[in-house]
This record gives C-alpha cells, structure tokens and sequence, in this order.
C-alpha cells in the first residue's frame, strides 16, 4: 500500500514534468514540422544560467524568471537563426529529396545540442552541482503517516497546472492561440486569411523553450545539474510526445503522465537501473501498436 | 545473402578494389612516418571509418537517420568480447561473427524502422544509444557492468614479425585494423554501385516514386540497415579491442560524433566519409598545437574541439549540406564550364 502511494505521487510529480518537455517538443513540431533535440540543452543552459545568478546571491525567484525569459529567448534565437532559413531554402540539391528535407532540421538541432553542452562546459567547467528548489524537500504527513510526497513535489505540480491552465487559456481564448492552431492545421490557408505564419512559428518555438526551461527548473533539485543531465529528460519527453500523439498538445500532456507513472512504477516495483529498457520497450510497444499517438490523427503521420 | 549483398566476385568493381587496396596502401606507408601516438590515431581513423561508412549507408544513401550508431557498435564489441571471454574463440572469427551478431540486430531494428519516418526513427535509435549500454549495467553478472571486459589484439604473429622486422604494440594495432577497414570500403563502393544502392536512392528522394517503379521500400530499409549495422558492429568490435568493451567506450556522444563526421564530409560521399573522420579524430591534436603557445584553461581545453565540433557541423548544414565532398565536386563542376 504504502509503496503504491510513493509510486503514484512520485509518477504524479514526475509526470507532471515530463508534461512540460513533451507540450515543448510537440508546440515546436505541430509549427515547423521539427523535432527539436536541443530542447534540453537549451533548458540545461538556462538553469546554468539561473544557478549562477543565485550563487551571485540573486533570489531564487529572480533567476526563475530571469532563466524563463532566456529560455523563450534561445528558443526565439533557434527559430530566426537557424530553422526558419534552412527551412525557407529550397534551391539546394540535398534538399530536394524527401527524406534529406526531414533530416537536416534534425541534425541542425544536434549541432546546437552539441554547442550548448560545449559551451556550458567552458563557462560552468561542466562539473555536476546542486540546483537549490524555493522550498525543502520536506516529506508531508497525514496524520501519523508520512505521505511519500514532499512540500517540493507539491510545489512542482502547483507550477505545472498552473502553467497548463494558463496554456489552455492561451490556445483556446486568445486570438493568437487561435493563429497557432489554425497555423499548426493548415499553413497555407492560414497565410491566405492574413496571418503571418512565420511568425506565429517562431512564437511556437519561444512558447517551447520557456516551458522546457521550466523543466529544467523543476526537475534538477531532484537530479543535480550538469551539461547532460537533461538528455534523459528530452529522451523521456519524446517517448511521452510520441505515445500522446506529436500533434497533439493534450495527448503530449497525457503522455507526460503515462511516462511518468510507468517510470515512477518501474523504479518503485522493479529497480531504478531498469527506467532506461523500460522506456525503449514502452516507446517501441507505443509504436507498434498505436504508431499516430493516443490523440494524435493519422493523416498527419507520413510514412 | 550474396544476392541481396550483390557482393558475388563478378560484382566486385575494379575501381572498389583498386581504391580500398590504395587507400591500404596509403595508411600503411603514411604509418612508417608516424610515431607510436600517431599510429594510435591513425588505428582510431580506420576503425570510426568504418561506423561512419554505415552512416554514409544509412543516411546518405538511402535517408534514414539513426542517431543511435555508437549502440550499434556496443552490439558488436560485446559480442565479440563475450564470445572471446567466455567462449575462449578466436578473436578474429569473433569479428566476423561480430559482423552477423550486428547484422541481425540491424534486421531486428529495421523492421521495426522501415515502420517509421524521420524524427520518429531519430528519437527512436536515440533512445536506443541510451539504453543499450545501460543493458550492460542492468545484467551485470553476464555483461560485467560498468567494469567491462579488457581486451586487446594481443601480440603480432611470428611470421609477421619475421617479414617485416619487429613490430610495436601500435603498429600491431593498426595492421590488424587496416584489412577490415579496406573490405568495408570495398563492400560500401560496390554496394552503391549497384542495383541495391540505386534502389536505396531512389527510396531516399521519393518514395512514391520508387514504389512506383517496382521497389519494395519496407524491404530495402530493412537490407540498408542489415549492412549499416554490420558495419558499425565490426567498427564497434575492433574500437572495443583497443583495450576495453564497456558501457563508458559507447557513450552517446560517440553516435552524434559519428553522425558529424559523416555531416562535416559529406553525407554523400565515401572521399567525405575519410575526409570527416579525420577531422573528428585530429580535431583535438590541430587545437591543442594551436592553442600551445596560449595558456587556456583546462575547461576550455576539454570542451573546445565539441564546441568547434558544433560549429562546423552547424555551418555545414546552413551553408552547404553536401559536405566537404560537395563543396569540392561544385568546384570541378565550376571548372568544366
């Protein structure tokens, strides 16, 4: 019983984190048709950035936001520098096959994987350290028994459904979630009707590096920080991406859950090391027996 | 299997062999110059040679993308160690048998590839780059865990020795390497020359259209990743046979360095292909006999060629795609005209 409850509130904290990388992974794919491998990187180099201002003796909440800002701000920076001209050059021989027109935006995104864990190793010396929460980790009881859950991982999953809520609000109330939307259906009619689609793309992509900020945030308190710890984080992200559908910003967030909940499971009932098979199996059963996703729809998927 | 392979004797093109058997020649006589260090290296270029051929393979010719090669490689350096560890065989059969270990499990990923497009296939081999070498952990009473089996070339036979004078652990190294990675070059030339290579081309530009033209696509993705992976699986027994086969040899990194190496000469091109590795290997000697005469710090030492690294493999990709080996070929086209 009481290890049920520890899986379940683990995998709901856990989860919940997870949420967040997959709805950044699939913003930037529903906008621009690409699955961004630098998207913890760029998480990972914003939390440097928020652990070197609380050890200059900012406030926590100071280098929060300040790390937010710059994630938004490298994902804005991928867009414009990079994606949105490789996308827009068409006269190229590789590009015109198929296959190399879906390649190239990946292997650009390693490269800027690769750039930010070299940098971050310069700048930081790449030795792992802690990464403080804005509360203690203190376990919370019920009475007599202590709930397997701690003050840290209440405030973890407050953040999220909050930024979840606010993300609902933004895609179904405001106009420019309606551009998105509309962008992420059908690009062409979308800049038909005076929409600017470069444009609500590249909002996308800022959308999708402050939230995977965010998790970096939330989740290296429990893993210590160092230029690849996230790795995981992204290879977590994309499996749940891809069980919840990678055109569907409800089914990435679903599927954040479900990781988060296998994984949580698996380490409480089996053994820590045995997360990494248990993620490659769940990806590839996903896979085989509901290629689109849970929410995902099936005409989008080109094979 | 010769026949999916077309690698039947009448196949085998003169200008394959003629090329792998000068390329040899090359290595060799470019050893007799080279201290112990350098012939170390050089072994090392031989042997990530021929993982970024499987990419060349893969991704250049037929467009699948696999972000998960270094795993491929664990495959064949475990299979090769355990097989000389525990079973006692001899350590070149266990490199061959190495080859159909990875090969079958490159027919074991490509089923489960040819059902994916991608980013589905590039997060797929990533996750995988990720889990494999973490199996070796999980069951570590078979695989020995984080410490790994020690294994090595062992020592030059006599005959050799008497040929050609005596012969230093490096050189031994390399010699040994050197055969495979001639064959391997021989094998990727004549593949892309064939009915097989042009097959994957076709599938890599449109697949409508292969389809078309009679092409089995699910079949010729399985066949392109049965040869990559056999490749890298042999790249992978003769880089763990260097000293160790352990997870630390096959990290992540190793498949994206691989990846750029391919990306940086040319995705295209097996000149590119040598060009490329050669780059990733020397890399960090070029910086290190630049940076000398400076005083930079250790941080900056470690993690500078990544970062260069990076760079070119960004620059590549903005402003020119096609590699070292494109840029090269635009050249001698600019000329005729």
């Amino acid at each position: 019983m009481e290890s049920l409850l520890t899986a379940i509130f683990s995998g709901t904290a856990q989860g919940s984190i997870y949420a967040l990388v997959s709805l950044g992974l699939v913003l930037v794919w529903r906008g621009a048709g690409v699955v961004n491998f630098a998207q913890m990187g760029q998480a990972m180099f914003t939390t440097y950035i928020a652990s070197q201002m609380i050890q200059n003796d900012y406030s926590y909440w100071s280098a929060f936001v300040v790390a937010l800002a710059a994630g938004g701000l490298l994902g804005g920076l991928v867009d414009l520098g990079l994606m949105r001209p490789l996308t827009s050059r068409k006269n190229s021989q590789l590009l015109n096959s198929q296959s190399m027109r879906n390649a190239i935006p990946i292997i650009a995104s390693l490269g800027i994987l690769g750039i930010l864990k070299a940098l971050a190793g310069i700048i930081w010396a790449g030795e792992e350290r802690g990464f403080p929460g804005p509360v203690q980790p203190n376990p919370i009881s019920f009475g007599s028994t202590n709930l397997a859950i701690t003050s840290f991982d209440l405030f973890v999953i407050a953040v999220v459904f909050f930024t979840l809520l606010l993300t609902t609000i933004f895609f179904t109330k405001t106009g420019m979630g309606l551009a998105m939307r509309a962008s992420a259906l059908n690009p062409e009619v979308t800049r038909l009707s005076g929409i600017k689609v470069s444009w609500v793309r590249t909002l996308g992509w800022i959308i999708s590096g402050t939230a995977s900020s965010l998790a970096g945030l939330l989740i290296t308190p429990r893993t210590n920080l160092s230029p690849n710890t996230l790795d995981l984080l992204l290879i977590i992200g994309f499996t749940a991406a891809v069980v919840g559908g990678l055109t569907s910003l409800a089914g990435a967030v679903l599927g954040g859950f479900i990781l988060g909940y296998v994984i949580s499971f698996v380490s409480v009932y089996s053994a820590p090391e045995n997360v990494f098979i248990a993620i490659l199996l769940f990806l590839l059963f996903a896979l085989f027996v509901r290629p689109q996703g849970i929410l995902g729809s099936k005409e989008v998927r080109r094979v | 299997m010769s026949k999916y392979l077309n690698l039947k004797p009448k196949v085998i093109g003169r200008r394959s062999s003629i090329l792998g058997a000068l390329l040899f020649a090359f290595f060799i006589a470019l050893s007799a110059q080279f201290g112990p260090y350098n012939q170390t290296q050089l072994a090392n270029v031989s042997m990530l040679l021929i993982a970024v051929l499987s990419i060349t393979l893969l991704t250049g010719a037929s467009g699948q993308i696999s972000l998960g090669q270094g795993a491929i490689m664990a495959v064949g350096g475990y299979g090769a160690a355990l097989l000389v560890v525990r079973l006692g065989i001899n350590m070149w059969l266990a490199f061959f048998l190495a080859i159909f270990i990875s090969a079958l499990f490159g027919l074991f990923l490509g089923l489960a590839a040819a059902r994916l497009s991608g980013p589905y296939l590039a997060g797929t081999t990533l996750v995988m780059a990720l889990a494999i070498p973490s199996i070796a952990v999980r069951f570590e009473g078979f695989f020995s865990g984080d410490v790994g089996f020690s294994v090595d070339y062992g020592v030059p036979p006599e005959w050799l020795s008497n040929l050609v004078g005596e012969i230093t652990i490096e050189e031994w190294s390399l010699y040994a390497v050197l055969p495979f990675t001639a064959l391997a070059l021989i094998a990727v030339l004549n593949l892309s020359n064939s009915r097989t290579g042009r097959s994957w081309r076709a599938v890599r530009d449109n697949e409508v259209a292969a389809a078309l033209s009679g092409i089995n696509i699910s079949r010729s993705k399985v066949k392109v990743f049965v040869c990559a992976s056999a490749l890298a699986g042999l790249a992978g027994a003769l880089y763990g046979f260097r000293g160790l086969v352990a997870p630390s040899v096959y990290p992540t990194d190793l498949s994206l360095t691989l990846l750029t190496a391919a990306v940086i000469g040319g995705l295209r091109s097996i000149g590119g292909a040598i060009f490329g590795t050669f780059v990733v290997v020397y890399l960090p000697d070029i910086i290190e006999k630049i940076s000398g005469g400076l005083e930079i710090s250790e941080s900056i030492g470690t993690h500078l060629p990544a970062l260069i690294l990076g760079a070119l493999l960004l620059l590549t990709v903005i402003l020119n795609p096609r590699g070292a080996a494109g840029s090269l070929e635009h050249l001698r086209h600019h000329k005729k005209h």
